[in-house]
C-alpha cells in the first residue's frame, strides 16, 4: 500500500469519525497487525479511548481481529474504508432500485455498521417523522422494505460475535428474521421494555453485492452508448443471466442458453430487442469491445466476459486520460502501441502520421510519464554500439492501471484537503449561518412576526451572504468531484480486481 | 589463328582492314542486343563454333573491361547480358574510379546512398570521392537528394531514377517537410465522411445489422469522396488513404474490419466511455503533481488551479 493511498484513508477516517480513530487506525497503518497494548504504547491515547476507536472501526469492517500465538491482535483492512467514498453511490442506487424508504434504512444500517432489524426501523421510523419530506412513516411498510432489501441481497446477517472462537460459517446468509412487529411498535411509542426478538440478529451491508451491481451498470451502459439503448439493455438481461449461473466475480460466466435469453427478453418491455433479438446479439458479439462470446458448436450458448471486458474498458480510461493529458496526437501514439504491442520511434511517426519532432516529443513525453515502456533490444554478436540495438515501445497496462489508481488516491486526497481547507477557513460564517437558521426555527415555531424573522435575517450583510454562497458552491463543487474521480477508481480497482 | 579465324568469316566481313577481333565483337554484342535475357558459353560456340576458346575468352574479358556486358552465373553455368545503354555512357571517358562509385551509387537504386557508406565500400578518400561525386553529378549520371528521415542527409542516386517514398516521404511531403496540416485536414474530412455515413444509421429501417451496416465504408469510397472534393493539389492513391485512414483508427473514432470480399471497411464509432470523472478535476491532468505535497510549495489547500478551476 503506498503512502498517498494511507494517508487519503487516514484523512477519510478523520472526517468520518474523528481524531482519535484515525490515530489508531494511522497506528495500525504503520504497524500492520499488533494487539491492544502495542497501538497504546505508540499512540500515547488512553485504553478506553483505543478500545473505542477499535470498537467502531471493527463494527464498520475496517479491523479485523484474530487470535495468535502472541495474543488477540488486530489489522486494519484498508480497502473497505476507501468504499466510504462509494455510500452515496450505494444509496442512489439501492433509492433508485428499492425507494426512499429503503434509502433511508440502508443510511442506517451504513452509519452504524451492523444494527438489529429491529432497531433500524425504529430509526427509520423517528427519521421520516423529523423529515420535512412528507412520507408517512409506517412500521409494517419499513418492515417491508428491509425485507425487499435483503431479499436483493443488499443487507446481509452480520456474523460479527461476542467472542473469537465461534466462527459460524462463512457463507452470506440472508435467512429473514422473524420479529415482533407490535414490539417494535410500542418500542417507537416509547416503551423501552419491549423486546423485539431479534437483540442478537445483527444486519450489516453486502458491500460485495452493491460493488457487483455498479460494476454491471458500467457494462450496461458502455454497450448502450456503443450500440443502441436495445443492446444496453439485453445486457443488463444477460446479466441477471449470468447470475443464475455463475459464481460472483468469475473472469466469464458459464454458457448462457439462447432459449434462455429469448425468454428473457420476452418478459420486458422491448419489442424492437424481442423483435432483433438475434441481430443484437450478433452485434454484441462482433463488437470490438468483446464483452459477449458465442460457445458451444452449435452455437447457441453465450458467455459474458467480465476479464476481458474490464480490460476493455480499463484500455478505454487509460485513452481517455492520455488524451485529456497530453492531447489527442499523443492518444494517437498511445493506441498505436498498444495496437502494435512492440514499436520502433520510426514507425510510430510514420504509421501515427505525426511530423518526426512532435512524435518523438509526444512519445517521450508518455515515456517519462511512464505511459509507455521502452525495451532494448541488441543484435546477438556484434558490438554494443547505440546503432545496433533497438528501442521497441511498449505498454505495461497493468502498471499503467496501478499508476492511475495511485493518480486516483492524489486526486481524491488533495480534493478532501482542499474541501476540508474551505470550510475551516470559513468556519465562522458557516456557523454563524447555522446558528441563525435555528434561530429562525425556533422563533417561527413560537409565532414570531415578520419583522422579528426578517430583523434575524439582517444580521447577516450582504457581503456575507453572497461570501457564504460562493463557499457552499465550492464546497458542493468539490463533493461532487470527489465522487466522478472515484468513478474512475472503481473501474480501475474493478480491472485490477479481475487481472 | 587470327587469319583463320579471319578467312572463315570472310564473306561476311564488311571490312577487312578492320582488326577481325572487333567483327566478333560486333556480332558478339548483336548477339546479345537480339536477346536480351542474356547470353551463354553454349550460345556463343553454337553461333560462332570455328571460334577458339581462348580467344573467345578473351574478347569476352575485353568486352566486359569496357564495361558492355555484366555478368551473372545462372544455374552453373556463366550468363553475359548487355548493359543498358544509358547505363554504358559512364564507360566512355570516365576513370575507374568514377565508374566503382557509379556503380555502388547504382546498387542503391532508387533508395540512394549515403556519402558516407560510398566511403566505406569504395575506400576512396573524402576529398577524391566528393571531387568524383561532383563530377557525375555535372555530367547528370547522379543526382543528390535531401532524404526527409535527415533533412541534413543527402542521399546520391542514379540521376534518371525516381526517388523511392522512403526518401521523399511520399504524398505526404513537400520539399522534405511533413505537411502536418494537410494530413490534419485529411484527417478531419475523412472521419466527417464516416460521420455522414454513421447518421444514415438513425434513418434505417431494416433492423440493427442493416443499421450498422449503412455506416460502413470501403476505403475506395472514402478515396472517391476525398477527390471529388479536390482540397489536394497532389494526386493520392487509395493506400495513402488508407495510412489516413489509419490514424483515425488510433484517435479511435473509427473501427476497421476485413469484408468477405477481402477490402478493408471503416466504420465512425462511438468510445466505451465518456471522459473519466479523474481528468474532470484539476488533480488529473495537473502538470504539478508530483511536487505536490501536504507542506511546500505545492500544496491541495493553496493550488492555484484548484482556486482558478472553482472560481
Amino acid at each position: 500500500m503506498s503512502v498517498i493511498c494511507r494517508k487519503l484513508c487516514s484523512s477519510i477516517l478523520s472526517e468520518h469519525f474523528g481524531q482519535i480513530v484515525q490515530r489508531v487506525a494511522e497506528d495500525l497503518f504503520k504497524h500492520d497487525a499488533r494487539p491492544l497494548e502495542l497501538i497504546c504504547c505508540t499512540t500515547h491515547l488512553p485504553l478506553t479511548k483505543i478500545k473505542e476507536a477499535l470498537c467502531v472501526l471493527i463494527k464498520h469492517g475496517f479491523v479485523v481481529y484474530g487470535q495468535t500465538e502472541r495474543g488477540l491482535e488486530y489489522s486494519l483492512i484498508h480497502q473497505n474504508i476507501l468504499l466510504i467514498l462509494r455510500y452515496p453511490k450505494y444509496m442512489f442506487f439501492v433509492k433508485t432500485m428499492c425507494g426512499d424508504e429503503s434509502e433511508m434504512i440502508l443510511e442506517e444500517v451504513l452509519m452504524s455498521g451492523y444494527i438489529t432489524a429491529s432497531e433500524v426501523i425504529t430509526k427509520t421510523y423517528k427519521k421520516i417523522e423529523q423529515s420535512p419530506s412528507g412520507l408517512q412513516p409506517s412500521v409494517p411498510v419499513l418492515k417491508e422494505k428491509f425485507e425487499l432489501l435483503v431479499k436483493n441481497q443488499f443487507l446481509t446477517r452480520s456474523l460479527c460475535t461476542d467472542t473469537v472462537e465461534e466462527k459460524t460459517n462463512e457463507k452470506p446468509d440472508f435467512t429473514l428474521p422473524d420479529f415482533n412487529l407490535a414490539a417494535v411498535i410500542k418500542k417507537i411509542e416509547g416503551d423501552n421494555n419491549s423486546d423485539p426478538g431479534d437483540s442478537k440478529i445483527y444486519w450489516k451491508v453486502n458491500f460485495d453485492r452493491l460493488i457487483q451491481d455498479l460494476r454491471d451498470q458500467i457494462i450496461v451502459s458502455a454497450i448502450s452508448r456503443r450500440l443502441d439503448e436495445n443492446a444496453g439493455e439485453l445486457m443488463r438481461q444477460l446479466l441477471f443471466l449470468m447470475y443464475l449461473r455463475t459464481a460472483s466475480w468469475a473472469h466469464t460466466s458459464n454458457p448462457i442458453p439462447l432459449t434462455e435469453i429469448k425468454e428473457a427478453v420476452k418478459k420486458i418491455n422491448y419489442p424492437l430487442l424481442a423483435h432483433h433479438l438475434d441481430q443484437y446479439l450478433h452485434l454484441i458479439e462482433e463488437d470490438s469491445s468483446q464483452f459477449l462470446k458465442r460457445v458451444g458448436e452449435s452455437g447457441g450458448h453465450f458467455c459474458v466476459n467480465m476479464k476481458e471486458a474490464f480490460e476493455q474498458l480499463a484500455w478505454a480510461t487509460l485513452e481517455n486520460i492520455v488524451t485529456e493529458r497530453f492531447g489527442s496526437k499523443a492518444a494517437r501514439i498511445f493506441r498505436l502501441v498498444r495496437d502494435k504491442k512492440y514499436i520502433e520511434q520510426e514507425q510510430i511517426q510514420q504509421l501515427a502520421m505525426i511530423p518526426a519532432k512532435e512524435a518523438k516529443h509526444l512519445t517521450y513525453t508518455l515515456l517519462q510519464e511512464n505511459y509507455l515502456q521502452i525495451q532494448e533490444i541488441k543484435k546477438s554478436g556484434v558490438s554494443a554500439a547505440p546503432i545496433k540495438t533497438f528501442f521497441l515501445f511498449h505498454i505495461d497496462l497493468n502498471l499503467v492501471v496501478y499508476m492511475e489508481v495511485q493518480h486516483c488516491y492524489q486526486a481524491l486526497y488533495n480534493i478532501m484537503q482542499r474541501r476540508e481547507y474551505e470550510i475551516s477557513s470559513n468556519k465562522r460564517m458557516i456557523d454563524k449561518q447555522l446558528r441563525m437558521q435555528t434561530l429562525t426555527t425556533n422563533l417561527k415555531e413560537h409565532g414570531a412576526t415578520e419583522e422579528q424573522l426578517a430583523e434575524i435575517a439582517d444580521l447577516m450583510t450582504p457581503s456575507e451572504k453572497q461570501q457564504l454562497e460562493k463557499v457552499q458552491n465550492t464546497i458542493k463543487k468539490l463533493g461532487i468531484t470527489e465522487l466522478q474521480i472515484d468513478d474512475t477508481l472503481f473501474l480501475l480497482t474493478m480491472y485490477l480486481r479481475y487481472h | 589463328m587470327e587469319t583463320e579465324a579471319g578467312t572463315s568469316k570472310e564473306q561476311n566481313a564488311i571490312n577487312t582492314d578492320t582488326n577481325p577481333f572487333e567483327i566478333i565483337e560486333q556480332k558478339i554484342l548483336a548477339l546479345a542486343q537480339a536477346r536480351p535475357k542474356g547470353i551463354t558459353d553454349k550460345d556463343l560456340i553454337i553461333e560462332m563454333p570455328e571460334l577458339p576458346v581462348k580467344e573467345r575468352a578473351q574478347i569476352i574479358n575485353k568486352l566486359l573491361s569496357q564495361g558492355h556486358f555484366d555478368l551473372f552465373k545462372q544455374s552453373g553455368s556463366l550468363l553475359y547480358r548487355l548493359k543498358d545503354p544509358s547505363k554504358a555512357k559512364i564507360a566512355k571517358g570516365a576513370d575507374n574510379e568514377e565508374k566503382i562509385v557509379y556503380s555502388i551509387i547504382e546498387e542503391a537504386g532508387n533508395k540512394g546512398i549515403w556519402i558516407r557508406d560510398i566511403r566505406f565500400k569504395s575506400n576512396l578518400m573524402p576529398t577524391q570521392l566528393s571531387k568524383i561525386l561532383k563530377s557525375l553529378e555535372i555530367k547528370k549520371f547522379i543526382k543528390a537528394v535531401k532524404s526527409v528521415a535527415a533533412s541534413k542527409k543527402k542521399v546520391y542516386m542514379l540521376y534518371n531514377l525516381e526517388p523511392d517514398t522512403s526518401v521523399t516521404g511520399g504524398a505526404w511531403y513537400q520539399d522534405q517537410d511533413f505537411e502536418a496540416e494537410f494530413v490534419d485536414v485529411l484527417n478531419q474530412q475523412c472521419y466527417r465522411f464516416l460521420e455522414k455515413k454513421r447518421e444514415q444509421m438513425n434513418s434505417c429501417r431494416g433492423g440493427p445489422i442493416m443499421a450498422r451496416n449503412v455506416t460502413f465504408a470501403s476505403s475506395k469510397e472514402v478515396w472517391k469522396f476525398i477527390s471529388d472534393l479536390g482540397i489536394s493539389k497532389v494526386k493520392l492513391s487509395v493506400e495513402d488513404l488508407e495510412m489516413i485512414l489509419n490514424t483515425l483508427v488510433y484517435d479511435g473514432k473509427v473501427e476497421r474490419t476485413l469484408s468477405s470480399d477481402g477490402s478493408i471497411l471503416y466504420r465512425a464509432i462511438e468510445p466505451l466511455l465518456d471522459s473519466p470523472g479523474l481528468i474532470k478535476s484539476t488533480c488529473g491532468v495537473c502538470p504539478v503533481r508530483k511536487h505536490c505535497y501536504d507542506i511546500g510549495d505545492v500544496t491541495p489547500t493553496k493550488c492555484q488551479y484548484i482556486t482558478e478551476w472553482l472560481e
